[in-house]
């Protein structure tokens, strides 16, 4: 990844907070949280009290949206937690090199080619198999502007997180 | 013919095998067989015998076997063919065992159960094998293959197999291996069921001549056990709720059941009950343990087993009072839901009168018990011995004797049976203290407790004051004091150990509960008698007492443990326990002690509170008040579910001297906790006392006792115009409920009510559970009622409330759901408002200050920058949500005001919904949201406001479908991605529902000029919607049973009101709704397969009525047409009809869908003469048995013309259809199946696999519709040792297409 493309890329939000301050209890499932400084997603929550007198705590179990590993976190429910800021940024794709590197179309019109398909067999063989779908259909994506990548980016780290074909049939 | 089972193996090595001379001394020349392919079996010339021999071997060296068969000129199988199957299922028995290939031993067992006609095979096993498996697995064989075959067996045959295990049974009734003799009379209890009907009286009377020679005993002691285990399982085979299915309908379980209670019983009990009074003897005589001992516990057991039976007597037969019967067991199971412990009435009718009551049965039971107590000290008897067990439990069945069998005296009779019971039974357990005392020290408590439930059974068939009388006769006090004894030892004892595993306290505490309720519940029941005996009062005040200081004692010793064991006595305040319920039973039966207990220790515990303040922790007091509030609770007033709870009787009708309103105890006691409540306002007192657990208890408190005593609804006329006659008690009534009423405190009270409330909401932040309790039991059941609510709205508090809700931001941090609760209910109140405009001002009010926040903030220009931060989402979701919530209240008079809301965010909503499209959380949100709205309002609105609803729904569902289709996410973590799929589930869902809402304004609609005025059609628009979203369901998604509900429900509902829209979809959409038809009709879910086959019926009827008009109907998607490259292309109803015919006759499906499926297949036979010719000509093919072939082809042809039937599509033809189709499934569908059972061929891999070289367990199973390439044709060949599944392979022939070969398939072997 080439320190200047990630620097222009963080201009746009410059100022913008990477992490918001929200209370335990109005977090839910599906929505996000930062757990030992990693953005996640929760998958589930419940609650549970410190003694039977006491205060109600919440127990997070949640995925971490960039690699997948599961963390858990406990908070008394009245208590903040943190929240990423989770933005995600459609972009044309424009080719996709041999080691897997995509070239994407930012929207003033520049090129992003530091971003990768994912490396693990399973998920690419899924992905190969949606391109060469979308191939057939539609012969090939340098001649129409139909596949879109979705990048999802929080804490500063970015990933592909979806692939999209818009193609003139919708 | 059926040929013989070997009759196709074909040898491929030449193996010798050596049976010696015992075989029959089969000698002469031996022809050995090449490996080669044959065909066919060639029988040998006159003169010769062959030798088919066989064998494998799993690896090298491995476990091998093999076998071979001899035969003559005539093809015949002998024994070294019996001999050979034997060891087959011998070898696959013990291979079972070790666990040894279980997959392909069980293939060669199924095999066996599935061949056509095993009986001889099986019977040979039985006689002859020496492993006790085999004949085990044999006798299941024979009952396997009888049952499916049993229409074509003779019925010599039929009686010739029952004989068989009969006499089986008798003949080895000493063998040790005690399961097969078991399983060989299940067999023939089965067997002698499936031909009940067909069996002469003269035919079973033959048959149960021996059993009865058996079981009197006549034959040893070893036949009368074993006839005394026929006819346990003869009676529980036809008992319904223990009998097999065997693939028959209800009715022929109902006769049979009916036919055997009326003709047979009765015998069965004689003859039982004579051989355990005779054995009984001899035990009694003995001193040890004796063989004796096995077959009185077997009779005993059976005795048991018919006095459960499900007694109908004669008016099963007459119609007339069965059906008082049925509902009189639908009462009693409403009632016995409360109770844990089942209790079974026993009811055999008067006829069982002198054999049950009059003959001293009953004496001689008892007798010989006291007699088996006293040797207990014996070798071989103890207080838990099988025999002590099975009598104990028998005679615990007769206390629940009632009905008929008592003569109408008044009920003496019953009294003095049951007095007779209880003077054995209380020798049991008295005196209770005793009693408890030796079970702690080590005594077995079965005694007490087969007591207790003598107890309950008594109780369950007496009244309570007959109950309390019984125990009169024998002792100076009551059969309640006793009970109420007996509770105090239990609950010491739960007190002494409170250990974790249930403990003979715990089993005794349930059963006494129950016995409590039992007689607790008949007094609620009938008004007549409603009270106790004085002693009973006494006895349950008692009790109550004992309950209350128990459960506050194990309260304050229950703080420190953790939250998870909380089990105990606690019942967590959402999930009230019954047990709590039964409490409050017991409280409420001795009321006046009750409620004066209550407010003593309540007031005590409150005292301590504040004495300890600041000195003490107080979290032992806290506790008990807890469990104090839970109970008081349960006392004072009932759960409303849904309805306005009175006042509970007992407490209505009690203290009818007491006139002044402060003096009622009732009152003084929910004056105290109300005072107490109202402490929590102090912000003080809230953080030293007020936990959020006692809170809890008191916002459940305070719901359940509003919804009774608060500002109660005036008496209807009824009660007034009785004024005088109960002058008193209504004065106390009156009293007591006008102390909470609109003129007294009823005002004030509601307003602490509401400041509690307010304060839960506000100060316990992040308490989840409290909050909702607050939100869906007080606060939500308080707007439920009217007199209230008119009241709420004029209260400064609500008002302080309904600010603090639009205007605070404190509010954003409450859970969601509860803010849409909390929209919900603020809305609700406003049907309290004097006039409709007031209402519709309030609502602008409540929701202007959110619907300007959404605007504003979808109209900004950064939006899709900001539109990601956390607090922005937040915002947007509780607003979409607090919306939801006022959307979801809609009422006809606030109609507009909420439909003003809804219309001025349609622009922000379908911008959020781009904005947000990678956000699940909100796009859920926004489609509840719409779909809610559109539910509320979419009968009410005019023509002009509908098209705009319209026009929005569709520009939704478009931005939806094409933000999603053709989407695929890309995550690492699988969990994640099968969250996104759950997510796509439930937005679909929501879009189905917001469709199903727009149909209905078709049905119903308010609105005072029809909407095509604007042109709208609601059926188009509803086909486009699904045009929209089909492509978006999967058939991944429809695996989610609920989204394959509302789709299916939607689309038969389209498909049968709008059939013509449907023909002007284009070609892809139509294709996408048939294949999730066709998926559908193939659905395990009954009731979808019915909304399908609903659909095809729309669909078929549409074209058939259309294109007899001249009309196109489905126009070119009906019609078969030839593609230029060939292919052939069959009309979508072709297609259908060929689907729905094979699912009929092939396939597995519940015969509830047979009607729908007839209305079905009417229209589309209809419509496809041709196609309906050429497959029933196929069907026909296929057979070649030649009677087989005409009962088919007269079948075929009697489906479509019998009854008249006419080519219309009216009611009448469609009855007539259903009837044919019914008549044509059960002539033909049991030989159909037949032979595609056998297409299959079973498991069996590894000896294919090991032919074949390839590993072990590559192949798991081989299913011969699709495997069937020539080159193992000939290893298949082997496979014969296996069976008879692959009977008639020789000729099948390499065949690619997988439909022809079950056609060959069908043509072999008959």
């Amino acid at each position: 990844m080439s320190d200047e493309e990630h620097q222009f890329e963080s201009k746009a939000d410059a100022g913008a907070s990477k992490t918001y301050p929200q209370q335990a209890g109005t977090i839910r499932k599906n929505g996000h949280i930062v757990i030992k400084g990693r953005p996640c997603k929760v998958v589930e929550v419940s609650t549970s009290k410190t003694g039977k007198h006491g205060h109600a705590k919440c127990h997070f179990v949640a995925i971490d949206i960039f690699n997948g590993k599961k963390l858990e976190d406990i908070v008394p429910s009245s208590h903040n937690c943190d929240v990423p800021h989770v933005n995600r940024t459609d972009y044309q794709l424009i080719d996709i090199s041999e080691d897997g590197f995509v070239s994407l179309l930012t929207e003033n019109g520049n090129t992003k080619d530091d971003l990768r398909l994912p490396t693990d067999e399973s998920l690419l063989s899924q992905v190969r198999i949606f391109l060469l779908r979308c191939m057939q259909i539609k012969g090939g994506f340098e001649e129409g502007k139909d596949l879109v990548v979705s990048v999802m980016s929080a804490m500063g780290e970015e990933q592909i997180c979806a692939l999209k074909d818009i193609g003139p049939k919708n | 013919m059926i040929r013989p089972i070997w009759e196709y193996i074909t040898g491929l090595f030449d193996v010798h095998l050596d049976f010696g001379p015992e075989f029959g001394g089969i000698r002469g020349r031996v022809q050995a067989i090449k490996p080669m392919v044959l065909d066919r079996w060639i029988m040998p010339p006159f003169g010769w015998i062959k030798i088919n021999t066989d064998g494998s071997a799993m690896g090298a060296p491995g476990n091998s076997a093999c076998g071979g068969i001899f035969r003559d000129c005539k093809g015949a199988a002998d024994l070294a063919q019996l001999q050979a199957t034997m060891q087959a299922i011998e070898l696959a028995c013990s291979s079972i065992q070790m666990h040894v290939n279980p997959a392909a031993a069980e293939a060669t067992l199924l095999s066996l159960s599935q061949s056509p006609r095993p009986y001889h095979a099986c019977q040979f096993i039985l006689e002859n094998s020496q492993l006790a498996n085999a004949r085990f697995q044999a006798a299941g064989a024979i009952r396997d293959a009888a049952i499916r075959e049993w229409a074509l067996l003779e019925a010599a045959d039929r009686r010739g197999l029952i004989s068989f295990c009969l006499c089986f049974i008798m003949n080895n009734a000493n063998s040790p291996e005690g399961y097969v003799l078991v399983k060989v009379a299940s067999v023939a209890a089965q067997l002698l069921k499936r031909g009940w009907p067909d069996f002469t009286a003269a035919e079973k009377d033959a048959f149960f001549l021996e059993v009865k020679e058996a079981v009197n005993g006549s034959h040893g002691l070893d036949v009368q056990f074993v006839g005394i285990n026929f006819l346990e399982s003869l009676v529980s085979e036809f008992s319904p709720s223990t009998s097999t299915a065997m693939g028959l309908p209800r009715e022929f379980h109902e006769q049979c059941r009916i036919s055997l209670e009326q003709d047979y019983m009765k015998a069965f009990y004689c003859w039982v009950q004579y051989a355990a009074f005779n054995v009984s003897s001899r035990i009694i005589e003995a001193h040890s343990e004796i063989p004796e001992v096995k077959v009185c516990s077997a009779a005993l057991r059976l005795m048991i087993q018919i006095l459960n039976w499900d007694f109908r007597g004669k008016n099963a037969v007459e119609n007339l009072k069965r059906g008082i019967d049925v509902f009189y067991d639908g009462m009693k199971q409403e009632n016995s839901s409360l109770r844990r412990s089942e209790c079974i009435f026993v009811q055999p009718g008067h006829a069982w009168h002198d054999m049950l009551i009059s003959s001293g049965h009953v004496g001689w039971l008892l007798n010989f018990y006291t007699a088996l107590r006293q040797k207990f000290s014996c070798e071989g008897y103890w207080l838990d011995c099988p025999l002590a067990v099975s009598a104990r439990k028998l005679i615990v069945q007769f206390c629940s004797v009632t009905g008929v069998i008592f003569p109408s005296d008044g009920g003496h009779m019953q009294r003095q049976h049951l007095l007779q019971l209880l003077a054995g039974i209380v020798q049991w357990m008295e005196p209770p203290d005793a009693v408890a005392k030796a079970i702690k020290s080590g005594k077995s408590e079965s005694e007490l407790l087969d007591g207790c439930r003598a107890l309950m059974s008594v109780a369950t068939v007496t009244t309570p004051v007959v109950f309390n009388e019984l125990l009169k006769n024998l002792r100076p006090y009551g059969t309640l004091t006793l009970l109420s004894a007996l509770m105090c030892e239990v609950s010491k004892d739960l007190m002494e150990n409170r250990t974790d595993d249930e403990t003979w306290s715990w089993v005794a505490r349930d059963i006494l509960l129950d016995t409590w309720t039992t007689l607790l519940m008949q007094l609620d029941g009938s008004g007549h008698n409603n009270s106790l005996p004085p002693e009973g009062i006494s006895a349950a005040a008692n009790v109550f007492a004992l309950i209350v200081d128990s459960g506050l004692k194990a309260a304050s010793a229950s703080v420190l443990s953790d939250g998870d064991e909380y089990d105990f006595l606690q019942a967590s305040v959402t999930a009230m326990d019954e047990r709590l319920n039964s409490y409050a039973l017991i409280g409420r039966a001795s009321i006046g002690a009750t409620i004066p207990l209550l407010t003593e220790r309540f007031s005590e515990r409150v005292m301590r509170l504040h004495q300890g303040k600041g000195i003490s922790d107080p979290t032992e007091t806290l506790e008990e008040l807890y469990s104090l509030l839970l109970i008081t609770g349960h006392i004072l007033a009932d759960e409303g579910q849904g309805e306005t709870p009175l006042v509970p009787k007992e407490i209505e009708s009690s203290y009818t001297n007491i006139m002044e309103v402060d003096k009622h105890p009732v009152v003084i006691l929910s004056g105290s906790i109300i005072r107490f409540a109202e402490q929590s306002l102090d912000p003080e007192m809230r953080t030293s006392f007020f936990s959020p657990r006692l809170m809890e208890a008191v916002v459940w408190f305070l719901a359940r006792w509003s919804s009774t005593y608060l500002m109660p609804p005036e008496r209807s006329g009824e009660n007034k115009s009785s004024y005088e006659n109960c002058n008193e008690t209504q004065h106390s009534t009156n009293a007591l409920l006008s102390f909470c009423g609109e003129n007294n405190q009823g005002k004030v009270v509601l307003d602490i009510i509401i400041r509690i409330s307010l304060s839960t909401l506000l100060s316990y932040p992040g308490e989840k559970d409290l909050q909702a309790l607050t939100c869906y039991q007080l606060l939500h059941g308080l707007v439920k009622r009217r007199n209230i609510i008119s009241h709420l709205v004029t209260l400064d508090s609500w008002r302080d409330l309904a600010n603090a809700f639009a205007n605070e931001r404190v509010f954003f941090s409450l859970n969601a759901a509860h803010q849409r609760s909390l929209a919900q209910t603020l809305t609700l109140s406003t049907s309290g408002m004097k006039t409709p405009e007031a209402s519709n001002q309030y609502i602008h009010n409540l929701t202007s200050h959110m619907t300007a926040s959404l605007v504003e903030l979808s109209s900004k220009n950064d939006l899709k920058t900001i539109a990601q931060q956390p607090d922005i989402i937040l915002l947007v979701s509780c607003l979409l949500e607090r919306l939801r919530g006022v959307a979801r209240a809609s009422e006809p008079r606030t109609q507009k005001a909420i439909y003003q809301m809804g219309f001025s965010v349609m622009n922000p909503v379908l911008i959020f919904l781009q904005a947000y499209k990678d956000e699940s959380i909100v796009v859920y949100l926004l489609l509840k949201f719409v779909t809610d709205w559109v539910d509320g309002q979419i009968i009410y609105l005019e023509a002009q406001e509908t098209a705009a609803v319209v026009d929005f729904c569709m520009r939704l569902l478009q931005l939806y479908s094409s933000n999603n289709i053709g989407k695929i996410s890309i995550s690492l973590s699988n969990t994640l991605r099968t969250g996104a799929d759950a997510e796509k589930y439930k937005d679909l869902r929501a879009l189905l529902q917001l469709l199903s809402s727009l149909c209905s304004k078709d049905l119903v609609d308010f609105a005072s000029e029809p909407i095509e005025a604007y042109g709208t059609s609601i059926s188009q628009v509803v086909y486009m919607g699904l045009h929209i979203v089909t492509p978006l369901i999967t058939l991944d998604l429809l695996k989610y049973p609920k989204l394959c509900h509302s789709y299916f429900s939607l689309l038969s509902h389209m498909l049968e009101v709008y059939p013509e829209i449907i023909a002007q979809l284009n070609v892809e959409a139509f294709r996408h709704i048939l294949a999730t038809l066709d998926f559908g009709l193939h659905h395990q879910d009954v009731e979808v397969v019915d909304l399908c086959l609903r659909a095809v019926k729309a669909l078929a009827s549409h074209h058939y009525k259309d294109s007899g008009a001249g009309k196109v109907g489905l126009g070119s998607h009906a019609t078969s047409y030839k593609e230029p490259d060939g292919k052939f292309h069959e009309g979508i109803l072709g297609r259908f009809l060929r689907s729905l015919l094979q699912l009929l006759l092939f396939e597995d499906y519940s015969t509830d869908l047979v009607s729908s499926a007839a209305d079905a297949l009417l229209p589309l036979i209809l419509c496809e003469q041709s196609v309906y010719q050429n497959l029933a000509n196929e069907l026909i093919e296929m057979q070649v048995i030649p009677t087989f072939r005409s009962r088919l082809t007269n079948a075929l042809q009697s489906l479509i013309s019998s009854n008249n039937l006419s080519s219309t599509l009216d009611r009448i033809n469609h009855q007539r259809f259903r009837k044919n189709l019914h008549s044509f499934l059960i002539e033909v569908r049991g030989f159909l199946r037949m032979f595609v059972l056998r297409g299959h061929c079973y498991g069996s891999g590894c000896f294919l696999a090991a032919r074949l070289g390839w590993q072990h367990g590559s192949v798991a199973s081989i299913d011969v519709k699709q495997a069937c390439p020539s080159s193992i044709r000939p290893t298949l060949a082997g496979f014969g040792l296996n069976g008879p599944v692959l009977n008639g392979l020789a000729i099948l022939e390499p065949n690619p297409n997988p439909s022809g070969l079950r056609a060959k398939w069908a043509t072999i072997g008959l």
